[in-house]
């Protein structure tokens, strides 16, 4: 799938995450820039959990920045999922 | 007592109302801040269920603004509601927000996520935060460093608001004293003459000036965010002019001179404008402690002593149609982009203008 805008999902609330995407030049990759304040005990997993969200909806080419104030698995996911639908324009029968 | 999300309600001010805006005023007073609706594009209000302001903040393009929250709720999730809402909509139109805030408070920011460029003590810190950092700035000049076997290497930073005599005399003098000089070029579209048409006046005017590296300002010198007293109407030196330059010389000798190994910036005296009086005095200040040398040449004069040469008589000129008189002070580039119908749309404008740049 393919990044068509920028988008952002989340807060900067304490137990939640914020995440920002943007389009990149096609065949540039992932960048992805963690920041969390349980960076050394969750950095890995939240890393995890984003690859493999990427991975289940083939995207390639992303810029992807999330900052997390110790969100829980379940809202990193929710979070990461919002923010892919909103910068792939499939978001349905939400409020944007 | 602990407070819910649920237990607040946020609203946006209705800036042609009065009533409201008087409501923030005094809010904002206790906390002094003297709150102008015209310094913002849109307020937002955070209320608690008895209806009294708990918490407020503005967005003026990506700079937030008037960020308040009352002490009895700093503990609660009205700040992170009131910055969340402000760079949600600034990330909308820009790849990043700043703020502008006391240093004293700067951790609570950067406990959001932002991260601090640089403070101005005791009144400023600017913290920034979204897809693109200084960081990235720093990469794109690293592309575009030019290698050099010397260490003379110099910087010029013009507005060019238009490129005159003046500004290519600063500019040859540095190209002939140094082995590489980047000419920073503000591209912040504030100014009457576009930053395309500026840009394009330059490069013509010193095509043969071949050490000269022409780079675009992005927002981290003289910007509207960084250094916004510089575009203010009515030039002013008084401690918030002389800090915002702080915080731009800071932004230069920390992030930018050593990347591209910038040794000496010249400058132009100032005679005129007490704004950028201020910037060069904070030049003085600070450069020299970090090893850059400032070198600031007199500016040009023609036809007597007295005349010298300033790209706001240009703009004066214009408004008062007797650029003819003034010819003397433009090189070939500007005076046929003056004197062609290309030039109408910028005279008319500068015709009904009051700024000062």
């Amino acid at each position: 799938m393919e990044i068509l805008k920028k988008s952002q999902s989340g807060s900067f609330e304490s137990s939640d995450i914020i995440i920002l995407i943007e389009p990149v030049e096609p065949n540039s990759g992932r960048n992805i820039d963690i920041d969390s304040s349980v960076m050394l005990e969750y950095g890995d997993t939240i890393k995890a959990l984003i690859t493999s969200k990427l991975d289940s909806y083939n995207i390639s080419d992303i810029h992807l920045i999330a900052k997390d104030k110790g969100a829980l698995e379940l809202t990193i996911n929710a979070r990461l999922e919002t923010a892919i639908k909103r910068a792939c324009n499939i978001q349905k029968a939400t409020m944007h | 007592m602990i407070f819910e999300d649920t237990d607040f309600r946020q609203e946006l001010l209705d800036t042609e109302n009065p009533l409201d805006v008087k409501l923030l005023q005094t809010f904002l007073k206790k906390y002094d801040f003297d709150f102008n609706p015209e310094e913002v594009d849109f307020t937002m209000i955070v209320y608690n269920l008895n209806d009294d302001i708990i918490g407020t903040g503005s967005l003026y393009k990506n700079t937030l603004k008037y960020v308040v929250i009352a002490p009895e709720f700093r503990e609660t999730t009205a700040f992170s509601i009131v910055v969340t809402y402000l760079t949600d909509k600034g990330l909308e139109n820009y790849k990043q927000c700043f703020v502008y805030t006391k240093p004293t408070t700067a951790k609570l920011f950067k406990a959001l996520g932002f991260s601090l460029i640089t403070t101005a003590e005791p009144i400023y810190a600017v913290l920034e935060f979204g897809y693109k950092t200084i960081k990235d700035y720093q990469k794109k000049l690293e592309k575009l460093k030019v290698k050099t076997v010397t260490e003379n290497v110099a910087a010029v930073v013009v507005n060019c608001n238009p490129f005159t005599i003046g500004h290519r005399y600063l500019i040859e003098k540095a190209s002939k004293e140094n082995e590489i000089v980047y000419l920073f070029v503000v591209s912040e579209n504030l100014s009457a003459f576009t930053f395309e048409v500026r840009w394009k006046l330059i490069e013509e005017g010193i095509t043969d000036l071949k050490n000269v590296i022409m780079l675009a300002t992005g927002p981290y010198i003289v910007s509207g965010a960084i250094f916004p007293n510089y575009f203010l109407k009515n030039e002013s030196w008084n401690l918030v002019s002389q800090k915002q330059a702080e915080i731009d010389v800071n932004i230069f000798t920390t992030y930018i001179a050593p990347i591209l190994n910038i040794k000496k910036r010249y400058i132009g005296s100032e005679n005129y404008c007490l704004t950028t009086k201020a910037y060069n005095t904070a030049m003085h200040k600070i450069l020299p402690e970090n090893g850059i040398k400032v070198i600031e040449y007199e500016r040009i004069s023609v036809n007597g002593k007295d005349n010298y040469i300033s790209a706001s008589k240009v703009r004066e000129a214009i408004k008062e149609d007797k650029l003819n008189e003034f010819l003397n002070f433009l090189p070939e580039s500007t005076k046929n982009f003056l004197l062609s119908a290309e030039s109408d749309s910028i005279k008319a404008k500068i015709k009904q203008s009051t700024a000062r740049h």
